[in-house]
């Protein structure tokens, strides 16, 4: 039963896609590609929620061998346990939502059913990478994914950024899946499979055989696989790409940059939970928060819409990140959860948004996104034109919030829907799904550290802290610059629009779905546990309080998420084997104290942000101009664009033209040398060869046929007596012969 | 009348005719010449019916009127050749006929 649902998941989108390869290899089209792709989704998404109820508490794996390679065999599979149905669901849903809002936010692009192709291809591989039980299979989906993403970033690649931003996703994706391959080999050449589960996958094998002088081994290797998921998850350093890519059509950024592809990273990261030793766990945890905070405070200082959202994508990444290096397994995977659906919810609300304001410059889609900066309602000239132009910063006009303002009343359906994500996303208490991810993993890991007395932690916590509190204000920011107050651009406000019912729908049932009691419904029934890690151990001097779990769970304690949290912790200690199993009742100081400042924090953000951008009491141009050098360096993206483009880049062509320098002197001068010898020399020598020596005997040969033919020739005088002669005379010498003999 | 002078008169005639085909200078003369060759070679089949084989096999002297009748053909289609070469080299003098000399 799992089995054929779990293929019929994966075979509906690459069916959905193989008519469009197919009949595009016929040169013709699907009349209707757009309702056949979506019909795959929905069958999916209808599985994937049966699937849900199949799962049992036992995970489970179907594998079947598929090439043997002497003495190893590489096996293909499906892995099926609580985290699988989820990731499910989660790709399922907003891969169907998506779909839909798609024809809307497409109809009348020249590629629109190949668009909808692309995007049945993208949802098989994501899917084929949650449900395989191998690396090797993860690593198939996986590159899969990160091809989707150029095709998908390079859809409009009549556009140079366009076209350049789907170049630099796949190459700094392509570092990252560097050190996850040689991390996958190094497992491999050490347990000779690349299976995970059973008892003779990897982790059973790293459990069973690892001794503590492995250690060090097995942290590189996990860093190293974890290297996958800093460049697919866009961590720090590599995280450059994400923002560009906001290139791509709006409900692309939504489903592979916002809710599944980047979150891939993390679920490779909390796949390969069991084998992170405390070392890799760490330097998962600081990658993740240091994203988290560094990502957030970019995001202060964007004016394109888009690329707010994607600053906050990387951060909030950062931070499942940080929950799974922190050992919040669970909490990680819940905020993975939540965050694409309020996420997905942003990018479409967003998408709604330029929808509107296309609708002014362009009459119809056909020729739209090409004229993004030649437009008469350029930039205006504030204070950051004179920043010179890195990568990718160039604003569409349609996306600029400085154009915007005052759109709740002219899309009000968008307003609500972008308003309970941003509430979601901020943290705001009980009723926003987001509220309660986040504090599970700023629970986690203040947890953590106040478990281990570990400074690392407490550190990390504040990290998560400070960038939970920028979140809110710039996505406050971005709310309040966006739908409130006048409009700075009166002709696109005029021309602005609720957008159709295929776009406001799917954004409706994403703020439903952020909402924590739906969440539950399939998080709790799945009921996430973490798998124990046996090669991470309580450093020495941990400090176990012996009763820090009597706190209050009264908040908690209202979703069945929180007994997953709870039990997690529980799990926690028992791995550790300090703590007995006390139920689901026990929470530490930490929860209460974790939600405490993270309501705090997400308030003072908000409430600064309603200060700067609302009731405009403070001024952010006069903060600008205190705190030039900060803004500066948030600007500018810490840099990061200008290091890789005057480091790396340039090293790159550097190098390219000393090759090239290389090429045009070394090679092509033993080529020529080569050249000059053949032909100065050895041709010289043959040819005066064949002139004299062949052509001589050539020539001699006719010569002498051409002399003795011209002497034998007289004997043919053409007089006929004389034949006749010769035959008398042959006749008697003949008979003369003959007497003789 | 023995077969030694029939013979000697054949000898005579085909001597005459070789002659004549060798040294005329006129294609009529030569074909006259080959007419000579072609008779003494049917005198020579007759005498060697009569003296040689038995009186009633006659195929000697059928040759003969064979050869008479071949040396007839052979006149006209001679006669047909020198026409067409006398039409075109104007002349039947076999030495100015010379255009296949090498």
């Amino acid at each position: 039963m799992t089995v054929s649902l779990i293929s019929l998941i994966l075979l509906c989108p690459l069916a959905a896609f193989a008519v469009f390869g197919l009949l595009g290899l016929a040169n013709r089209r699907f009349p209707r590609q757009d309702y056949l792709s979506t019909a795959a989704m929905l069958i999916a998404l209808a599985c994937s929620f049966l699937l849900l109820r199949e799962v049992v508490p036992e995970p489970e794996t179907h594998t079947v061998n598929w090439v043997s390679l002497g003495s190893v065999t590489f096996s293909m599979g499906f892995y099926l346990d609580s985290v699988t149905a989820i990731m499910l669901i989660v790709v399922t849903l907003v891969s169907s939502l998506v779909h839909i809002f798609s024809m809307g936010y497409m109809h009348g692009d020249p590629r629109y059913p190949r668009f909808f192709a692309y995007l049945s291809l993208f949802s098989f591989s994501m899917l084929f990478l949650v449900v395989s039980d191998n690396l090797l299979g993860i690593y198939i989906g996986w590159e899969l994914v990160g091809l989707c993403s150029y095709l998908l970033i390079g859809f409009w690649f009549e556009k140079d950024s366009a076209a350049n931003a789907c170049k630099k996703a796949f190459l700094t994706t392509r570092v990252g899946d560097v050190g996850m391959f040689i991390g996958m080999m190094m497992l491999f050449t050490k347990f000779k499979t690349l299976s995970l589960y059973g008892e003779g996958g990897i982790f059973a094998l790293a459990a069973s055989q690892l001794t503590t002088g492995d250690m060090v081994w097995l942290s590189i290797a996990g860093v190293l696989i974890f290297c996958g998921a800093i460049g697919k998850s866009a961590q720090m350093p590599l995280h450059t790409w994400l923002p560009d890519a906001m290139e791509g059509p709006t409900p692309v950024s939504a489903l592979i940059h916002a809710a599944t592809m980047v979150a891939a990273g993390v679920y490779l990261t909390a796949r390969m939970f069991p084998i992170l030793t405390e070392t890799s766990s760490l330097v998962i945890a600081y990658v993740g928060g240091i994203t988290a905070l560094v990502a957030a405070t970019i995001a202060i200082v964007r004016f394109d819409i888009k690329r707010v959202l994607a600053y906050s994508t990387i951060s909030q990444l950062g931070y499942m990140m940080l929950a799974i290096g922190a050992g919040s397994y669970v909490a990680g995977l819940f905020h993975l959860t939540t965050h694409a659906f309020f996420k997905a919810l942003l990018f479409l609300g967003s998408g709604s948004v330029i929808h509107a304001f296309h609708a002014m410059h362009a009459h119809g889609h056909d020729d739209e996104h090409e004229h993004d900066d030649s437009d008469a309602h350029g930039h205006e000239h504030n204070e950051d034109s004179d920043s010179g132009h890195v990568l990718g910063s160039e604003i569409p006009p349609d996306q600029d919030m400085r154009n915007m303002g005052g759109l709740r009343h002219k899309m009000p359906i968008t307003f609500i829907t972008m308003l309970i994500a941003t509430l979601s996303i901020s943290g705001v208490p009980f009723i926003f799904s987001g509220f309660w991810s986040k504090d599970a993993i700023l629970a986690g890991v203040l947890g953590r550290a106040m478990e281990w007395n570990s400074v690392h932690h407490y550190i990390l916590f504040i990290m998560a802290l400070s960038a939970a509190g920028i979140t809110a204000f710039y996505m406050f920011r971005l709310i309040f610059m966006t739908f409130f107050g006048e409009p700075r651009n009166q002709e696109m406000h005029d021309m602005a629009h609720e957008s159709p019912l295929s776009m406001t729908v799917p954004l409706l049932i994403l703020a439903v779905l952020s909402l924590p009691v739906v969440n539950t419904l399939w998080f709790n029934a799945a009921y996430v546990k973490p798998p124990p890690q046996p090669h991470l151990h309580a450093p020495a001097h941990a400090y176990i309080a012996p009763d820090t779990k009597g706190g209050t769970g009264l908040a908690f304690s209202l979703f069945g998420v929180s007994e997953a949290v709870a039990a997690e912790e529980n799990a926690g200690h028992d791995t550790h084997g300090t703590h007995a199993d006390d139920g689901h009742h026990g929470h530490g100081p930490a929860h209460t104290i974790a939600m405490v400042l993270s309501i705090c924090v997400a308030g003072l953000g908000i409430f600064l942000s309603w200060l700067f951008y609302h009731r405009r009491t403070l001024s952010a141009e006069s903060v600008t101009t205190t705190f030039r050098p900060i803004y500066d360096l948030f600007w500018h993206k810490y840099y990061f664009d200008e290091f890789y483009d005057g480091v790396l880049v340039a090293l790159t062509v550097w190098k390219a033209r000393l090759f090239a320098q290389f090429d045009g002197t070394v090679v092509d001068g033993i080529v020529n040398g080569v050249g000059v010898v053949t032909r100065d020399i050895l041709a010289a020598f043959t040819g005066a060869f064949d002139n004299r020596v062949v052509d001589g005997i050539v020539n001699r040969v006719a010569q002498v046929t051409w002399a003795v033919g011209g002497r034998i020739r007289r004997i043919q005088t053409g007089a006929i007596q004389t034949y006749l002669f010769v035959v008398l005379a042959g006749i008697v010498l003949l008979i003369l012969i003959f007497r003789a003999l | 009348m023995t077969l030694q002078h029939y013979l000697v008169i054949s000898a005579i005639l085909f001597t005459l005719g070789i002659f004549a085909v060798l040294t005329r200078r006129n294609a009529i003369s030569i074909l006259m010449g080959i007419e000579l060759i072609l008779n003494s070679c049917n005198l020579n089949f007759a005498a060697f019916s009569r003296f040689v084989t038995p009186p009633e096999d006659i195929s000697g002297q059928i040759i003969a009127i064979f050869g008479i009748v071949l040396a007839a053909a052979e006149a006209a289609v001679f006669l047909a050749i020198i026409l067409a070469i006398y039409r075109e080299f104007g002349s039947i003098r076999p030495n100015e006929v010379d255009t296949l000399k090498g």
